[in-house]
C-alpha cells in the first residue's frame, strides 16, 4: 500500500527501462522452465485474443500449446484419506481406473497423436514463415541501402 | 484565429443521475468547460436513458443540466431495434456486413430526425458542432446536417465498427476531429484519410485533490492483506476475466496473501480458488472510490480497447501505480509517458511486475507520484480547456 511516505515530485523512475528489465528476467526464468506450469497455460486462455496483434503472440501461443498438448494418460498414485475401509476403497478406485484406462486408452492416445501432429505442423509452418520473412527483410534492407532510402521502422509494443 | 462562440455538442445521451458512460461523461464535461469559458453552449441529445432499449423516457424539450442548456429530442420510433441488434451482434463477433447490411445498421441505429431537423434549421446560427461517439446514428445525422463544418469526437477503439464503410464515410465528411489520446489519433490515422483537417487531442480533466487516506478503505471493509484494484465495467471487452484468472494464478503459484477489490458494475465469474480474496464492492461513491484506489498496491487494467483511461487517471491522482495490458495502445502509452505504471504481455510478465510492485515500496511510491504529476500537468481542467478551445476555434 502507498502508506504515509507518499512524496510529491519524486522523479528518476523510468518505466520503460524497468519493463524491459523485467521482460529479460522473465525470459531467463522461462528458459529455466519456471513457467512450465499448466496453471500458467490455463491463465492465458483469455489472453490469446488480446495478444493477436503482438509480435510475441505466436511465441506465447506455441509455448502454451507445447505445455498442454499431451493428455496425461499415465497411471497415478491412488490414495484414500478416509481411514475406515481405506484398503477396500483404494482397491475399488484402482479397479475403476483400470477399467477407464482400458476403454479410453485408444481414444486418448489417438488424441495425443493428433495433438502432436498439429503442433509439429504449426511449428514447422511458423519456422518456414520466419525464414521467408527474414530473407525478405534482408532483401528490403539491401534495396533500401542501395537506393539510399530511410528504413521503415516496425511498431514496438 | 476566429472564435467559435455558439457551439452545439451532440451526444446520444447526457451523463445525469444514474445515466453514466465514459463518452457521455466526457462530452458533457467538455460542454461545461466551453460554457465556463464564456461560449454560448447548447447540448443536443435524445430522450433516452437506457443504452440498450433507447426508449424515450425523458420529456422532449429544453432544461438546464450543470449550467448548460440541454435540448432533448425523441429517438425515431420507426427503427427496427431487433434488426439493429442482430447486425450489431454480428459485427461484435467480428463478422463483416454487406453494403446493404451496413446501411440497414445505420438506418436502424439510434437516430433522431427531430434533432437533425433542429440542427439543419439552426446551422446558420451555430459556429461549431461537436458530435460523438462515432458509432451512433445521431452523430452521423449531425455531421450530415452541418455539412463540412462538424467536428467529430469519435472515442475510437480498434473494433469491428471502426472498419465499416459508414465509419469511413463519417470521417470523410467531418471538418475536424477531437481525440482523447495520441494513440487514438494514430489509430484513426491508420484507418481513415484525415489529411489536411484539424486533429486535436483534448482528453478530460481530473479535479486536483490530495491523495485520499490509504488505510481508510481496507479498515472499513475489513481487508487485512495488501490488495490490487480494478474499477469500471466488468466484462470480457474490459479484460476482467483475464485479470481474475491472472490474479487467481498469481495467488496459487506464489502462495502470497493478496486480495483484489473490484468496483463498478457488471457480473463477474470469480475463479473458485480466488473466492474469498476477491472483494466485489459494486458501485462506490467518489470519496470511497478514491480511498480504495489510494490504498491499493496497484490499479490493474487488462483492457485492450480504451480511447482514454479515465479510471487510470483517477488511480494516479490518488498516487497509485498501474499495471496494464500491453495490448492496449492507450493505457500503455499513458504508462510509458507518465512513468506511472508497467505493461504486461502475458501471465509471466504480470506475475513478475506485480511481485516487483509488492516488494519494492520505493518504486511503488515513485511510480504513483509520477502518475499523479502526469495527471496534474496534462489533465488539469485548465490544460484541457485550453486544448478544447483551440480545437473549437481552429
Amino acid at each position: 500500500m502507498n502508506g504515509a511516505d507518499f512524496t510529491l515530485g519524486a522523479d528518476g523512475v523510468d518505466a520503460a527501462r524497468i519493463v524491459e528489465e523485467i521482460r529479460q528476467a522473465v525470459e531467463r526464468k522461462r528458459a529455466q522452465g519456471l513457467y512450465s506450469d499448466p496453471a500458467v497455460v490455463r491463465a492465458e486462455r483469455w489472453n490469446m485474443a488480446a495478444m493477436q496483434d503482438d509480435d510475441a503472440f505466436l511465441d506465447a501461443y506455441l509455448e502454451s500449446l507445447r505445455e498442454s498438448v499431451v493428455v496425461d494418460i499415465n497411471d497415478f498414485d491412488i490414495v484414500e484419506r478416509r481411514t475406515a475401509m481405506a484398503p477396500l476403497l483404494r482397491r475399488l478406485k484402482r479397479t475403476i481406473w483400470e477399467l477407464l484406462k482400458f476403454y479410453t486408452y485408444r481414444l486418448w492416445s489417438q488424441q495425443n497423436t493428433v495433438n502432436g501432429l498439429l503442433l509439429a505442423g504449426i511449428e514447422n509452418s511458423e519456422r518456414a514463415s520466419r525464414r521467408r520473412i527474414a530473407a525478405l527483410e534482408a532483401r528490403v534492407a539491401a534495396l533500401e541501402a542501395r537506393n539510399g532510402t530511410t528504413p521503415c521502422q516496425p511498431p514496438t509494443a | 484565429m476566429p472564435t467559435a462562440h455558439r457551439v452545439a455538442f451532440v451526444c446520444p445521451r447526457i451523463a445525469e443521475g444514474t445515466t453514466v458512460g465514459g463518452a457521455e461523461t466526457l462530452i458533457k464535461a467538455l460542454a461545461v468547460q466551453a460554457k465556463s469559458a464564456g461560449r454560448d453552449v447548447v447540448f443536443l441529445t435524445t430522450c433516452a436513458r437506457n443504452h440498450v432499449t433507447w426508449a424515450n423516457e425523458l420529456p422532449p424539450g429544453e432544461r438546464l443540466v450543470d449550467g448548460i442548456k440541454v435540448i432533448a429530442f425523441p429517438v425515431n420510433a420507426d427503427r427496427d431495434a431487433s434488426l439493429f441488434l442482430r447486425l450489431q451482434d454480428r459485427l461484435g463477433r467480428g463478422r463483416r456486413l454487406s453494403q446493404r447490411e451496413e446501411d440497414a445498421w445505420l438506418r436502424n441505429n439510434v437516430r433522431s430526425d427531430a434533432l437533425s431537423a433542429y440542427l439543419a434549421a439552426n446551422s446558420d446560427s451555430l459556429d461549431c458542432v461537436v458530435a460523438g461517439p462515432y458509432l451512433f446514428g445521431v452523430v452521423h445525422q449531425a455531421v450530415d446536417a452541418f455539412p463540412g463544418r462538424a467536428t467529430v469526437l469519435p472515442c475510437l477503439h480498434d473494433e469491428p465498427f471502426a472498419h465499416m464503410r459508414v465509419a469511413r464515410e463519417l470521417f470523410g465528411k467531418a471538418r475536424g476531429f477531437i481525440f482523447n489520446s495520441e494513440p487514438e489519433r494514430d489509430l484513426a490515422a491508420g484507418l481513415f484519410d484525415m489529411a489536411a483537417r484539424p486533429q486535436d487531442v483534448v482528453g478530460i480533466g481530473i479535479d486536483p485533490r490530495p491523495p485520499a487516506d490509504p488505510a481508510a478503505f481496507a479498515a472499513r471493509r475489513g481487508i487485512t492483506t495488501p490488495y490490487v484494484i480494478y474499477s469500471g465495467r466488468r466484462e470480457p471487452l474490459k479484460g476482467t476475466p483475464l485479470l481474475l484468472d491472472y490474479f487467481a494464478t498469481y495467488r496459487r503459484r506464489t502462495g502470497r496473501e493478496l486480495a483484489m477489490v473490484l468496483t463498478g458494475s457488471g457480473a463477474v465469474d470469480i475463479p473458485g480458488s480466488a473466492k474469498g480474496s476477491v472483494h466485489d464492492v459494486g458501485f462506490l461513491g467518489e470519496a470511497e472510490k478514491n480511498e480504495a484506489m489510494a490504498g491499493a498496491v496497484a490499479f490493474c487494467h487488462a483492457s485492450v480497447n480504451e480511447s482514454l483511461g479515465i479510471v487510470l487517471l483517477e488511480a494516479w491522482i490518488n498516487g497509485t501505480p498501474a499495471l496494464v495490458h500491453a495490448g492496449g495502445a492507450v493505457l500503455r502509452h499513458q504508462c510509458r509517458a507518465s512513468n506511472g505504471g508497467m505493461w504486461f504481455r502475458n501471465y509471466p510478465e504480470f506475475e513478475a511486475m506485480l511481485a516487483r510492485l509488492l516488494d519494492d515500496r520505493a518504486l511503488r511510491n515513485a511510480m504513483g507520484t509520477a502518475g499523479r504529476n502526469y495527471v496534474l500537468s496534462k489533465y488539469s481542467w485548465s490544460a484541457v480547456r485550453e486544448r478544447l478551445l483551440a480545437a473549437l476555434d481552429r
